[in-house]
């Protein structure tokens, strides 16, 4: 389902990124990098509402001729992205939303590692496999 | 002659410069630019693009007139005449019906008019500088009465001459049109410019501009004009505008108003009409036969709707918007219920663009308006070039209403594939839209700079694709998205290669290898080519300098320096000084100990001061030694620098004919490398190691790298400091001082080798050795000495007691290390004694001085000496370092001395265990052939063969023993095996024998001597003596000793101090033995199938008196020993154990062994005994000797009943310190038998001890006598056990 799974740090530079089509590994990067301006300001838009209780999930950053870029951010202002095929019409929001949080708790997993040192890229490959799963199933 | 119709050239001359104009501006250096700092972005970018702008006017005054709008449609029309012309009149008729021609025969179909009866302005030009002022008044005067006065004019101007004071007083008054899109208002430029598009009736609201000028002041803009000249231009347009345009305009307009408002019923009633009628058919017909390519209906010039728009037109070209809005309005709602879509989308347009212009606008800006316009010029009308026109307005609207996102997603939408440089420009204008927003999107301008650029330089605009990548670039940058980051270094390289910039694409090339990069081995190959391409174009244009190289990296902190020569590991048997190289691996804990026996052996040269700038020698400098001083180096001795390179990347690269380039101050502080090259091929971290050459060629090498040469800095940053508050909170380093060496004049250097130098010993092991010293240098060295980790391993002989052994190794093959005397004594004699001084043996802090000639090594000279060896006594593998030392004979030199170290490994397998101990003999004083002596003691020596390994050892023999000691010596040798002889100590595994050695204690030599003199008493079980005193043996026992005795009093001092009470001290006093034993062995080992012969030696020190001792661990003994003692310091002092106090007083009896006596005839037998009485102690003791004294054990009392002591049986005696008395006791014998004589009970107590605390003192072995009847035995009868 997905085409491009990435995890950006705090700081926005990248932790994981990881495109199906390799050959195109660039173009996704990009379009990634474009995407966090679309989450930092939707993360300004939603900070001056109601601090506390946010949604984390950020839902359809912006869709371009191919594909469609969701985006969810943790607390913690990590932010995923998750960039998916417009052709494919059979996601729904929820399976977004599920897949979102998939990942968010396999990368807290990944957090909780003692020999994880934040800030690092992921190297983890329980957390590589979640991601493959995500890519994966569709097929 | 002018050309009434020149507005069509300049139309052309602009549209020749569409192409150029783009070109033409580009980028200034050092322009506006705006610094942006968003988050954490730092943004530098261009305000300003005036390129677009450029291309944006000139694509508006490009647009061809199109039928179904008229704002581009000429209104009027200036004929010009010159006055010089022979017939102006004539020339304005002609021009006029030339106009007249072109506008309605239709053969041109630009330009277009605005209404068909075009205004016509007449001008005759007057050059004042030349011509006749009457004739051509004269002419305008015929002018006016032919045209009326509103509809001619003369302007008089220079043209011809330069008067040069107005070139200075006016700035060139075309400056400000020609460049005015960079200074005016963006949006009023738009209107403006499509006023100035549209021949001469554009000029509303700018008083001097007009096309037609141009053509007079053609070529030098306007720089013949004078000031006047200006006022008369100015005064034209003016009259102009007022007299004949705008009355011509306001005509046309009401006109047309009038038209529409008698039409507007009739026309409305009737079109409603029609369509009720024919609605029907009439739609479905016009889809039919005009298909889309048309795009709707095509009305006729004269249609109504037509002329509605026609008036909306005129009205915003007067800026009446609010009219032309509605005019617009309408327009549109009867194009649009019409299908008239072409006219729809521009009635849509302009009213949207009237609606912005109305200012204060009653009602908000209907921004769908465009939209909806855009999308039906694009998709029904297909017209890209004004859906473009139309998205650039409508773009330009947004922004200035600060709408920046609708804006770029406007711009993005009108991006196609169709036109490269179209879509630069718009996704260029997009991505300044991006930035320029509330909340810029930094990232998003990024990208639309990158797409930019990309398309860019698709349409061969270099240097602006260049731009937009280094845009780009400043977000990309440092930001951990490196596969981004490459591509643009990528292309950035590229583009400033093609666009003759190499140095940039040097840059950019060397930030993709630099970075860790994540790209494909394939990829990186590409990049690396790429580079050197370009690496190697660059070093072709300028080889002057040679520029850096990114690759490989150099890990300059792993960078290590050695001073000093390689060494030579062996050479023959010789084995040189393992010293110090480059393949150590550099430890924290062994670096600290070389720095400990540096200091211990500068202290001993210094009389044991330390001296305060005293400063570890350090030959191999890494990032973890003190690298703050400057290293110093020794002229023309070679300094190795050892670079570590890395290749980051997946292709391997080859490095050759590298070399070190160095610099040389004259004052001295630097010195001079050269290299060795070497070839590698290798893919990962390569070492190269470099050497180098003394002093004085100052010459300049390269590095020489794949094809193309270049070089690195060698530039090493030093440690993080992290001391002070300040260091912690900032990264600071430290300086590296590791390649600034200090050239010093010529050291001496010196070389050590080693000869049959073992690698394996036996525990205790003594073996022979021969180290040569070697001065290698022109310098005399002196001061020789060694310090070492282990100085009880090894020995040169003290000078006092060195034999004469030879120098040479080889004639002492067979020779043993000791020095021997061949004695033909019986085994078990009688021990000859020695005399020492413990002062010939003695060094001070394990430093050893080596005894070579005249303390001083010539250059060149080498000196062998030999070297004692002893196995160390724990098994194992041991590191044994020595430091040795050497300084010039010069003094006050910089570098004070040197040092050379070495380490060897010494395997130690277990040998012999030797166990000793001591306890008091009760031997009868006529046993003891001393008699001077206070009394004797017994020492047994278990010895162990615990050697372990099967093949080696087969056998042990023991030697001699021997003793030191300050008092004791060993006298003599008891077995109780007799027969066992030699033979019987042979070791085989486990076997044990025990020695019974008397000693006795030797009072001749007081404690008062001053100098501590040391009795060596040898005991040789062979028929030869060796000298223990003298060189190896003694040697290496004083080694020992002073480390054991060194941790024995420390750990005796221990509980005197804490009791208090010199109880204690008294009684260990008379405890206290320090003998130390020698055991002297032979082994037969074979290896090899040969027997070889080791011998080695044994140290044990008996301490006290009945305790064991052992050779071996004798440091667990020690604390053992230490815990007993504890244990004894718990009771009170005054209750002292017994074991203890028994030891106050030695007892002796003394009395014949046997006695015969006549019991026929005398029944009572009287045996004299005397009772020696000896104290040990250094107190005065009182005794009390009680006779009947009943033990309670049964088995004494048995004993008991068979004899008595007769008279006095108690004595209260008091006994001087070391006092011997005898007493002389009666016993009484009944019968015949066998008698313990040991009954006497003795206490003893201190005598200051106020405390009564006797205690009964030791009952020795039974004390028997044999009485003897005269005649016949009865003896068997009465044995007693």
């Amino acid at each position: 389902m997905a085409v491009c799974i990435a995890v950006i740090a705090k700081e926005n530079y990248p932790l994981y990124i990881r495109s199906v089509p390799t050959q195109n590994e660039l173009k996704f990067h990009y379009t990634v990098h474009t995407s966090l301006d679309v989450v930092e300001e939707k993360i300004s838009a939603v900070g001056k509402s109601i601090g506390d209780q946010r949604e984390l999930y950020l839902g359809l950053l912006y869709p371009t001729e191919d594909y469609k870029v969701y985006g969810y951010v943790t607390n913690s202002k990590v932010k995923f992205v998750i960039v998916v095929d417009s052709s494919n019409t059979s996601l729904r929001d929820n399976e977004i939303r599920s897949m979102f949080r998939k990942l968010h708790n396999s990368f807290t997993d990944v957090m909780c590692n003692p020999f994880h040192n934040p800030g690092d890229s992921i190297q983890s490959k329980a957390f590589d496999g979640i991601v493959s799963g995500m890519m994966v199933q569709t097929g | 002659i002018r050309d009434p119709n020149n507005q069509v050239q300049v139309v052309k001359n602009l549209r020749i410069c569409v192409n150029k104009v783009v070109l033409s501006c580009q980028p200034q250096e050092g322009a506006v630019t705006n610094v942006m700092t968003t988050g954490d972005y730092e943004l530098n970018f261009s305000a300003t693009t005036p390129w677009f702008e450029a291309y944006r006017e000139n694509f508006l005054q490009s647009m061809p007139a199109a039928d179904h709008e008229f704002l581009n449609h000429y209104l009027a029309c200036l004929l010009v005449v010159s006055s010089t012309e022979a017939v102006p009149v004539e020339q304005f008729l002609k021009l006029s019906q030339e106009q007249h021609r072109i506008q309605h025969s239709g053969e041109y179909t630009n330009p277009k008019w605005f209404i068909p009866n075009t205004l016509k302005y007449y001008v005759l030009l007057h050059d004042t500088s030349e011509g006749d002022e009457q004739r051509a008044d004269a002419v305008y005067e015929d002018m006016k009465q032919r045209y009326g006065p509103q509809g001619c004019y003369l302007l008089k101007m220079n043209s011809r001459t330069f008067s040069a004071e107005k070139d200075e007083q006016i700035p060139d008054p075309w400056s400000q049109y020609l460049h005015k899109n960079i200074l005016r208002n963006q949006v009023s430029t738009v209107t403006l410019s499509k006023c100035t598009g549209r021949s001469l009736s554009s000029d509303v609201n700018c008083s001097a501009r007009d096309p037609d000028v141009l053509v007079v002041g053609a070529g030098s803009h306007g720089a013949c004009l004078t000031l006047n000249d200006h006022d008369h231009i100015r005064q034209f347009v003016q009259e102009f505008t007022f007299r004949g345009l705008l009355p011509h305009l306001e005509k046309n307009i009401r006109q047309l108003n009038d038209q529409l408002v008698s039409r507007k019923g009739l026309s409305r009633s009737l079109f409603t009409a029609t369509k009720k009628w024919f609605g029907g058919g009439k739609v479905p017909e016009k889809n039919i036969s005009e298909p889309k390519s048309t795009c709707g209906l095509l009305y006729p010039p004269e249609a109504p709707e037509l002329q509605i728009r026609k008036m909306a037109d005129l009205c915003f070209l007067v800026q009446h918007y609010e009219l032309a809005y509605s005019c617009y309005h309408t327009a549109k709602k009867d194009f649009l219920s019409d299908q008239a879509m072409l006219y729809a989308a521009g009635a849509l347009e302009m009213a949207a663009v009237s609606a912005f212009l109305q200012g204060g606008a009653p009602r908000p800006y209907p921004a769908h308006y465009m939209d909806t316009a855009i999308q039906t010029y694009k998709d029904v009308c297909k017209n890209m070039v004004l859906a473009e026109r139309c998205a650039l307005l409508s773009a330009e609207i947004l922004k200035s209403q600060g709408k920046y996102s609708d804006a770029a997603t406007l711009l993005i939408k009108m991006t196609s594939e169709d036109s490269d440089l179209r879509s630069a420009l718009l996704l260029e204008q997009a991505a300044h839209c991006f930035i320029n927003m509330r909340n810029p999107m930094v990232r998003k301008f990024a990208f639309h700079m990158i797409l930019a650029g990309h398309r860019f330089s698709k349409a061969g605009q270099r240097r602006h694709a260049l731009r937009c990548y280094c845009q780009a670039m400043q977000v990309y940058k440092d930001r951990g998205w490196s596969l981004a980051e490459d591509h643009i270094n990528f292309t950035i390289g590229r583009q400033s290669f093609t666009l003759r910039q190499p140095d940039n694409a040097v840059i950019a090339f060397r930030q993709i290898l630099i970075n860790d990069s994540r790209q494909t081995a394939t990829q990186q190959g590409a990049f690396l080519r790429e580079y050197l391409y370009v690496y190697k174009s660059v070093i072709g244009a300028s080889d002057i300098s040679l520029p850096q190289l990114p690759l490989p990296c150099i890990n300059s902190s792993a960078t290590r320096v050695y001073f000093g020569h390689e060494r030579r590991l062996a050479e023959g048997e010789k084995q040189a000084a393992t010293h110090v190289s480059l393949d150590q691996e550099y430890d924290q804990d062994s670096s600290a100990m070389w720095c400990h026996l540096e200091e211990q052996l500068v202290a001993s040269v210094n009389r044991g001061i330390v001296p305060a700038n005293f400063q570890p020698t350090q030959y191999c400098l890494n990032n973890q030694t003190d690298n703050l001083r400057h290293p110093l180096a020794v002229v023309e001795e070679p300094i190795i620098v050892e670079v570590t390179f890395k290749n980051p990347l997946k292709v391997s690269l080859a490095l050759s004919n590298l070399s070190l380039l160095w610099k040389f101050s004259s004052d001295g502080t630097s010195s001079s490398k050269e290299t060795k090259t070497e070839d590698l091929t290798e893919e990962t971290i390569t070492n190269e190691e470099t050497t180098a050459v003394g002093v004085g060629n100052v010459g300049h090498q390269t590095l020489d790298l794949m094809v193309v040469r270049g070089r690195q800095n060698l530039k090493i940053l030093g440690p993080r400091l992290n001391l002070t508050k300040e260091d912690k909170m900032l990264i600071r380093h430290g300086p590296d001082r590791r390649l600034d060496p200090i050239i010093t004049p010529p050291m001496p250097l010196m070389e050590v080798f080693f000869l049959q130098f073992p690698t394996a010993l036996l525990c205790g092991e003594i073996r022979k050795a021969y180290v040569e010293f070697c001065n290698v240098s022109g310098v005399a060295l002196c001061g020789l000495r060694v310090a070492s980790t282990h100085p009880d391993f090894f020995t040169f002989g003290s000078q006092a007691t060195t034999p004469l052994t030879p120098i040479s190794p080889n004639s002492a093959e067979n020779c043993s290390a000791y020095k021997t005397l061949a004695t033909a004594l019986q085994p078990g004699s009688v021990a000859s004694e020695v005399l020492v001084s413990a002062d010939d043996f003695s060094q001070p802090s394990g430093v050893i001085e080596i005894p070579i000639d005249g303390n001083t090594l010539q250059s060149g000279e080498s000196t062998q000496l030999p070297l004692w060896l002893r196995g160390p006594d724990e098994e194992g593998v041991h590191e044994i370092n020595f430091l040795f030392y050497y300084e010039s004979t010069e003094k006050g030199l910089k570098i004070s001395h040197r040092v050379l170290r070495h380490t060897v490994f010494i395997c130690a397998s277990r040998s012999l265990s030797v166990q000793a101990s001591a306890c008091r003999s009760s031997v009868p004083p006529h046993h003891c052939l001393d008699d001077k002596g206070s009394g004797g003691t017994l020492v047994f020596v278990d010895v162990e063969n615990i050697n372990t390994s099967e093949g080696g050892v087969r056998e042990f023999h023991i030697v001699q023993v021997s003793s030191s000691s300050q008092h004791w010596r060993l006298h003599k040798y008891i077995n109780p095996d007799k027969d066992k002889g030699l033979s019987g100590i042979m070791g085989h595994l486990c076997f044990i024998s025990s020695w019974f050695i008397s000693i006795s204690k030797y009072s001749l030599l007081s404690t008062s001597d001053a100098v501590e003199k040391y009795t060596f008493a040898d005991l040789n079980l062979g028929n030869e003596r060796i000298i223990s005193s003298s060189t190896p043996c003694g040697d290496f026992f004083f080694r020992s000793s002073s480390r054991t005795s060194s941790i024995g009093k420390s750990q005796g001092s221990l509980p005197t101090e804490d009791r208090g009470s010199d109880i204690t001290n008294i009684v260990k006093k008379c405890n206290e033995l320090d003998l130390n034993i020698i055991i002297i062995w032979k082994a037969y080992v074979v290896e090899d199938n040969k027997q070889l012969i080791l011998e080695g030696q044994l140290h044990v020190a008996l301490q006290t008196i009945g305790k064991e001792a052992s050779s071996l661990t004798p440091k667990e003994e020690a604390q053992e020993m230490v815990l007993l003692k504890f244990k004894s310091e718990l009771p009170p002092p005054v209750v002292l154990p017994c074991a203890e106090l028994s030891q106050l007083i030695k007892t002796n009896l003394h009395y014949p062994e046997t006695y015969t006596h006549p019991f026929v005839q005398d029944s009572l037998c009287l045996v004299p005994v005397t009772l020696t009485l000896s104290n040990c102690s250094l107190a005065q003791v009182d005794v009390i000797i009680d006779l009947k004294h009943k033990s309670s054990s049964p088995e004494s009392l048995e004993v008991h009943s068979s004899f008595a002591w007769v008279g006095q049986t108690q004595y209260k005696l008091q006994l001087k310190p070391q006092e011997v008395l005898g007493l002389s006791l009666q016993a009484c014998f009944l019968r015949a038998g066998v008698y313990n004589l040991n009954t006497p009970q003795v206490f003893a107590k201190p005598s200051e001890q106020s405390a009564m605390c006797e205690t009964s003192q030791q009952t020795a072995s039974p004390a028997l006598i044999i009485i003897n009847n005269t005649c016949d035995a009865c003896w068997p009868a009465d044995r007693t056990t």
